[in-house]
Formats: structure tokens, sequence, C-alpha cells
């Protein structure tokens, strides 16, 4: 049995434990009694995963077996999770593939000649073909590309259409293609318990007019965190959405939980306890550290980016989002929960080098500061890691480069709109309707592969709960005009860092290290 | 930062295998290692027979016999045994093994195994496979952690001699303790004869805790007894007191002489071995005491005078 979760206290005999830092990691000593928040192992993955898909599409939960939904001459839509998930890229074939092909066979078998395949890619980038085809694989996109395999397009106009308002006013605008189907099916891989569900129809399919009732920097300071849905203002926005849109068409959801085995087998290290190390691991962690530091600085990202986890499947579950969704957020509780008793003065993080936003890409300051104050920072149910006040400490290089083709607006945001402020309301009353509208960002996002124009403001926002929170934020490692530009500090070392942290939190505070990835979430009591 | 840095930090509080210490907040959670069986079935191959045979006579028997003075008595007993049998012997040193396959008739020795804690001998590959190279070892589960086959029924069949002790582990005090009934079962269940071992001096030339034999060639009696045959309707209860009375007998030979002994056995004035926790004879510092009265036998260390 995979043992759970626990939280080391660091003591003499503690080995120095493992940080990510960007592309690369490195071995730290943390101070005597630090708490370290380690993940349950890694579960063991579903022996035959074909069978639990056929078994989850024969009995989905409050809504009829998939056959049963499916006829001649109807209009089906499959919609799937884009390249944001899962971290890193699954090692092919991806679980979206094998769904994918199970729903075609089941709608082959019935007739259905209609059939759209959509990846659900809302404001990001658009994915290449070569992306598509390693998420659907090689049959369905023969099959369907270009024509009937495609991305959303969020600024299409035409191809979009108001499916109602929710109580609370927010205006729902989706994918019209998707909405004007007689079954939407939707195949997703919850990664955290933020994605999947209500979500996955709501935001994949969306356009900015939608997104912004809930991508927004109120509903984000009251999302605590947005990995508890229960207590996410977003999530809750979602749910309401969600309604509406059951009103129109109907959702056959499915959706697939992953284990904890993130990284291939030549770098096992990082997915074991360091005391548990054996010679093996230890020789490996040396030699890909080596190498790593040693290779020409394009060469050491196309071979992280290259890294595709030989993730297990824990569970397929499907039927209606509501009702599939706690059934898949406990299979991601299982996997990533863990206890802690209190919060502390500090939090330490390891960054990695791998966000959402950033597959086959460039990690610029805004997806780092997105991805620690943003997910890091958010992976907690009910308190966060960190007292109020307190201080976040991250291991990330914050290299200035941005990817020119993925994230053109980003490097606009940080030069000429972090210059200005970084408050996150006033960027957005000041300055986000401005760029979710600027054609040119609009051009990029469609015929380019571009992320929206408002993206980098979105990545700001998600920050704002931990902004809002904390007294200090500082990136061990960070390079200093990028973190000044952000508004953090810069330290050489963790001694360092703690001297700096020594003005907010005192000289002696205490301390609790996420130990991630692979993923934990702490509940933190 | 350099390698030589990392390396060091690295290897900060982790031994020479690379195994670190392990946090205490951490012990609820350690993980047994993957129980994998040691192979063993190479040692007992053609080749890695005459290989042990050339070791343990031209390296182990020298080294032994240049270390201690080892008083080797009643192999001749063995002439007329046949067939595969069980040496049974007291244990109370690492040299107690070395000893016996050394001193063994030939034909006896090319064609045994030993039998070695699984726990101690087999937890470390490379000891695991000095341990069955030299003694052509194979693993005994002592504490029923977990379900290990034993191979001993194999082996028995396959024609081996084996070497057991069946007190389970090393004597603490040097004084025999109980035997565990493994082996007599063993031996009733294969009706295969036993032959009763005796070692005297072993804990004081190398007690526990030590890896090399003190200083002075101490003396150390090997005392081999008449093979014990299972008889018709015995059970391993009783050939389980037998093998201890024997190997009790042997031992006071030390101090009684073999007719002193056989007389005191016969007058009931020997006192079998109890386990440690049933207490009973003498207190724990008089067993060691006595376990470590030095040979008036002998010459002892020699000094070098000018």
């Amino acid at each position: 049995m995979s043992r759970p979760g626990f939280v080391l206290e660091v003591d003499e005999r503690t080995p120095p434990l493992l940080m990510h830092q960007g592309e690369g990691f490195r071995l730290e000593r943390l101070p005597l009694g630090s708490k370290v928040i380690y993940p349950p192992d890694s579960l063991p993955g579903l022996r035959n995963v074909d069978t639990a898909i056929a078994r989850a599409l024969l009995n989905p939960i409050g809504i009829e077996p998939l056959p049963e939904l499916l006829r001649p001459g109807m209009r089906l839509t499959v919609v799937f999770d884009d390249i944001s998930l899962p971290l890193p890229p699954m090692q092919t074939p991806d679980v979206r593939q094998r769904v994918i092909e199970h729903v075609l066979e089941m709608a082959a078998a019935k007739g259905v000649d209609d059939v759209e395949l959509i990846a659900g890619n809302s404001l990001h980038r658009r994915m290449t073909p070569a992306e598509l085809k390693r998420v659907v694989g090689d049959r369905v996109f023969r099959s369907f590309f270009p024509d009937h395999l495609r991305n959303h397009d969020a600024e299409d106009h035409s191809n979009l259409v108001e499916v109602g308002t929710t109580a609370q006013g927010e205006v729902v605008e989706l994918n019209r293609r998707a909405m004007e189907s007689d079954l939407v099916v939707y195949v997703n891989i919850t990664l955290t318990a933020m994605s999947g569900g209500p979500k996955s129809v709501s935001v994949g399919l969306a356009s900015y007019r939608s997104l912004r009732h809930h991508h927004n920097v109120h509903t984000l300071r009251h999302s605590r965190s947005f990995n508890d849905p229960a207590n996410s203002a977003m999530h809750h926005s979602y749910e309401r959405m969600k309604d509406v849109i059951g009103d129109h068409v109907t959702v056959f959801q499915i959706e697939a939980t992953l284990n904890n085995d993130t990284f291939p087998s030549s770098m096992g290290f990082l997915n074991k306890r360091e005391w548990e190390w054996n010679l093996a691991d230890q020789g490996r962690y040396l030699g890909v550290k080596r190498v790593n530091e040693l290779l020409p600085a394009k060469s050491r990202r196309r071979l992280w980016q290259s890294t595709a986890a030989p993730y297990g499947v824990t569970a397929v579950n499907a039927g209606v989002p509501s009702e599939v969704h706690p059934q898949t957020i406990a299979n991601v509780h299982r996997q990533q929960l863990t206890e802690v008793r209190g919060q502390s003065d500090v939090a330490i993080f390891g960054l990695p080098y791998i966000c959402p936003y950033n597959v086959n890409s460039i990690m610029n300051p805004i997806l780092v500061m997105s991805l620690g104050l943003g997910y890091f920072f958010n992976l907690y149910k009910n308190r966060p890691i960190v007292r109020e006040g307190g201080t976040a400490i991250f291991y990330h290089p914050v290299p200035g480069e941005f990817h020119p083709v993925h994230h053109p607006s980003y490097i606009d945001f940080f030069d000429e709109v972090l210059t200005e402020s970084i408050d996150p309301v006033v960027l957005e009353t000041k300055f986000e309707e401005q760029f979710a509208t600027d054609p040119w960002y609009i051009q990029l996002y469609r015929k380019s592969y571009a992320y929206h124009g408002v993206h980098p403001f979105y990545m700001w926002y998600w920050g704002a709960h931990a902004l809002e929170h904390l007294g200090e934020v500082i990136f061990v490692g960070g390079n200093r005009r990028t973190t000044a530009r952000m508004g953090f500090k810069a330290a050489s070392t963790l001694a360092d860092a703690l001297e700096i942290a020594s003005h907010t939190v005192g000289s002696s505070p205490s301390i609790s290290y996420l130990h991630a990835p692979p993923l934990v979430m702490a509940d933190v009591r | 930062m350099k390698i030589r840095d990392e390396v060091r930090l690295l290897r900060h509080g982790r031994d020479w295998r690379g195994r670190s210490t392990v946090p205490r907040s951490a012990d609820p959670w350690v993980q047994s290692e993957e129980e994998r069986d040691f192979p063993t079935a190479w040692a007992r191959t053609r080749p890695a027979v005459v290989v042990r045979s050339a070791l343990r006579r031209g390296l182990l028997r020298p080294v032994t016999w240049s270390q201690t003075r080892p008083v080797v008595e009643g192999v001749e007993y063995l002439e007329n045994l046949h067939g595969p049998a069980v040496f049974v012997a007291n244990h109370s040193s690492h040299l107690d093994a070395p000893l016996i396959v050394s001193s063994l008739p030939r034909r006896f020795a090319d064609r045994l195994a030993v039998g070695a804690a699984a726990d101690y001998f087999f937890d470390a590959r490379v000891r695991a496979a000095a341990t069955v190279l030299f003694f052509n070892a194979f693993p005994v589960e002592r504490h029923g952690s977990r379900r290990l086959r034993s191979l001993a029924v194999e082996l028995l069949d396959d024609g081996w001699n084996l070497l057991l002790f069946p007190e389970g582990t090393r004597s603490e005090d040097g004084w025999m303790n109980a035997f565990k009934p493994g082996t007599a079962q063993l031996c009733v269940s294969k009706g295969v004869p036993v032959v009763p071992v005796a070692l005297r001096g072993a804990y004081a030339a190398m007690p526990r805790g030590r890896n090399w034999p003190v200083p002075g060639r101490p003396r150390i009696a090997v005392r081999y007894g008449r093979p014990l045959h299972p008889v018709e309707g015995e059970g391993f209860r009783e050939l389980r007191t037998r093998m201890m009375q024997a190997v009790t007998r042997l031992a006071a030979e030390e101090e009684l002489g073999w007719y002193g002994a056989l007389r005191a056995e016969a007058d009931n004035e020997l006192e079998l071995p109890t386990r440690p926790s049933e207490g009973g004879g003498a207190a724990g510092w008089r067993r060691i005491w006595d376990s470590t009265r030095p040979s008036d036998d002998g010459p002892g260390r020699r000094v070098w005078t000018w």
C-alpha cells in the first residue's frame, strides 16, 4: 500500500533536501525544526486503463450510458483539455487519446457522422498540429485534422454564442459549435483539485466576455484557495455558469486522475524522499545535475521540455460534471493531500521548470510569479501554509526571458504595465481592457500561437490572494532586475533570504517547505 | 557549485554505502527495502565449489589457524557417516563457521551449505556475496518477519550437508542458549542424522562486537560428537533435547574430560541450556566471566625479550 503524505521535522539526522529551481535543482540544508510537507507516495496506476474507460462510459453518474446518448444524425462535439494539462506532459499514449478513441468507437458504432473535436484552450495559445497529434493520437488526428479537429477560438465572434446570464449577471458566452450540439463530451485530466468539473466547459470554451466574471482580482482574492472549490469564489462562479450551460446542452464529462509518477526513471530520485536515495539515485543526481549545468541554455530547455511523465491513471469517472467531479476530487486528494498542523512564519517553495503556460516554451518572470504566488501558494485547504504577514521564499532564477511568439503581450505587460504599478486592482481597472481588446494581440492569438493579450493580467491576478496575504516575497537565486520589477526581493542563499525575512518574521521564524513536485496539497489545520 | 562541494553536500550524513540516517519524524514511514532473495544457486555450481575449496584451504584455514589455536577432536566419528547430514553447533562467535568448515573432512566440507541469518548476512549485497562464496551460505529467516522459503529441504534433497546454529543467533554471554525447534523438525521430517558440534573458547577469542580475534592465538576447542539418528517414532522435541544434551556434554568435556562428561550426563548433572528469558542458572556476569576464562593450556601470547 502506498504511504500517506507526512510532515517531516528537520533534525540532525535529516540529509540535505532537494529543491527544484527552474531548469535545475539543488540540495539545501534547512534549519533544524523546519517542517517539510511531503506528498503521499505515488498511488498504483490502473492495470487496464481501457477497461476502466469503457466501464466509466457505460456506467456514468447521473446520466445515461454514453451509447444511449448517441444516435445517427446528431451533432456530437468532443472537447478535450489543452496542452496545459498534465504537467509535465504525459508519456504517450495520452489518456485523452484513449478516452477519445473509446468515445469515437461508440459514436461510429451508432452511426454518428457529425463529429467535431475541439481543444478547450480558452485564451491559451493554439496548440500546434504536432501538439494536437500528440494528445489525440495518430488515428484520431488523421481522421479529423484539420477540418474537424481544431482549437477553440475565443475571438471568432461568428463561432461564439451567448447562452445566457447567471442570477448574478455573469454573461455565459461559449463556443457556438459546442453549444449547438446535441451532446458535448468533455475529456478532462484533473491534475489538481482546481481543474475539471464545472470549470471545464465554462472556461475551456469561453470568450473574454465570459471569463472576466471569474478571472478577476475580486474572485481570486476570495478563492481560498482556488484548489479548494468549496471555498473558491472562482469555482462558485463556474458552478453558476454550469447551471446555465446545463439548461442549454447536455454535457457528458469524463475525468481522469493521475498518480504522482512525475519524473521518468532516469530522474527517479526526484520522485523519492532524500533519505531513501540509494547509491544509484545519488549517482544520477550528480550526473543529471552536472550535465544540466554544463549544457547550453537552449539545449537545457529542450531537454527539460522533452521530459514526459510516466504517469499512471488512478481513476476514470464519467457523468454529469457536478456529480462526477466530487469523486474526481476525492481521488486527487487521495494522491496529493497531506495534513499539516498550524501555519508557519515562512513558507519555502522550490519552483520547477514548468507551469501550465510554458509547455514547449519559456517560463518568463510573470509566469514564475503566477506559478509561485498562484499555483504553489494556493496548494492548500483551509488555511495557507504561511501565516498572514509571513514570508514566502521561492527558489527560481527568474530569468528575464520571454517567448516572443507565445507570450508577446507578456513582454509589454512586463515592460510597460509593471513599471506603472504592481497592484492587481490598478492593473485590472487601468490596463486590462486595453490589452484584452488590442487588435494586434487578438490577431496573434487567432492566427499565430500567442496567448491572448489579457493573459498576463490573469497570471498576475492568480497571485492576488498571495500578494495580499504575504508580508514579503523573496526569490533565492532570483535575477535582481526582474524580481525588483515585480516588487519582490532576490537573495543569493537561503541564509540571506532568512536574514531579509527577519525584518518581518523575526530571527527564528517557523518554517515550512512544500516539497513539490510531485504535487502535494497541504490541508492546514 | 564545484563538483567536490556538491559531492560533499550529497554525502552529508550518509555512510559508505550511501545510506542516510532516517529523520526521527520519518521513522514511522520507513519502508522496508524491497525484499529480494539474494541468489545463492551459483555458489553450488562445480566451479564455485572448486574456488571455495581453494579459498578454504588456501585462505580461510591458514588465517583462522594463524590467529587462533584450534584443537579439533572427534572427527573420527564421521568416518562411517554417509549421505547428507546436519551439523549443529553452539554459536557464540563469527569464528564458529570458519572453524567448523575448516576442520571438517574434505568430503563433508566440499558438500556443505551453511545457514546464515537472512537479516544480517543478506541485508547488504557485498556481505551476502562474500558469505555465499566462502561458506556456501543460504539465508535463514530468524524472526519470522517475512515468509522466506527455506532452502534447507531442497539442499538436503540435493545431497548437501548443512551446518546450522539452532540457537538462532550468537550467544550474548558465551553460554549456550536453548535450541529453536526448526533444525530438529527438519531432521525428523527428512530422517537425516545430526552431528553435534561443540565449540569452547570461541567467545573468548572473538565475542560479539569484535571483527577480528583477540591477540595471542587463543585456544579454541572444536569437538565433534557421534551422529544422532532420528529413531522411529521420535518427535522433533525429543530429538531437540538429545541434540542439546549432546552439545552440552561435548562442551562439558572441556572441564570434565570425556569420561567425566559422560558420567555427569548419566548422573543428570549437566544443566541443559535454557532461553535467556527463562533465567535460571548463573547470573549474567558469571556466565561471561566463565566464557572468557583464559585457557591454561599452551603457551599463550608470545612475549619477545631482548
